[in-house]
């Protein structure tokens, strides 16, 4: 990992489209400036793992857990 | 038809019928291709199927069976993604969990977009949103019981 020492107002440039500012640092926080093409997602790391932890637990059900919550969830509205 | 494997035993679909989605899905990027599986029961839920690793199979839902004021709109890079202009129709399906004792939750944080006219889709994350990852379905109180 490549790690760079910058003061606040500092800057970081990654590739052609990305700039990262230290804005602030108060009591242990980092607020850190991003400009990024749109197309490029930007994510909290710890959000992004929740997420991605909750994607693989979400793999493992059955059809039989499918057949029984069909029985007793409230129809669909309808098909779209 | 194609024939792919699955937990659940073989199955068969039509290619042209593939659910894309060009990012994959958040921890599984490499899988692209999707087949939509309908419940052989009536009900909200239903599941795709990865085409590329028999073991990755999804419940998801329409979010807004259980939350009718659920909604979200792909921002311009997103609908460039799934490949609809600003007039194109796209709707918003959520991840289902469901628990060992068969409780689910809905991932209202991580919505899919789907565009229906391109077959394509994408995981978003709403940053900063009060929604959760494991979303409980609103309570229904028991009309029998109420009535008794």
């Amino acid at each position: 990992m490549l790690v760079l020492t910058r003061k606040v107002g500092e800057g970081i440039i990654i590739g052609d489209d990305i700039k990262l500012t230290i804005v602030e640092i108060k009591g242990g926080a980092i607020r850190i400036g991003i400009d990024a093409p749109r197309s490029k997602k930007i994510h909290r790391q710890e959000v992004y793992d929740r997420i991605l932890e909750q994607n693989r637990a979400a793999t493992s059900w059955s059809l039989d857990d499918l057949s029984a919550l069909s029985d007793i969830l409230p129809q669909s509205k309808g098909d779209k | 038809m194609n024939k792919i494997a699955s937990r659940f035993g073989e199955i068969e679909y039509d290619p042209a019928s593939v659910l894309t989605f060009p990012e994959g899905l958040i921890g599984f990027e490499t899988l692209r291709e999707f087949v939509v599986m309908p419940n052989e029961k009536e009900g909200p839920l239903f599941w795709i199927q990865s085409v590329e690793d028999p073991q990755v199979a999804l419940v998801l839902t329409d979010p807004t069976n259980f939350f009718p004021n659920y909604i979200v709109a792909p921002e311009e890079g997103e609908r460039d993604k799934i490949g609809i202009d600003a007039d194109g129709q796209c709707f918003a399906l959520v991840v289902v969990s469901v628990s060992q004792q068969r409780d689910i939750t809905l991932n209202l944080a991580a919505p899919i977009l789907f565009a229906p006219e391109s077959n394509k889709a994408m995981q978003v994350i709403l940053d900063n949103s009060e929604h959760q990852i494991q979303t409980p379905l609103p309570v229904v109180k028991d009309v029998a019981a109420v009535a008794e």
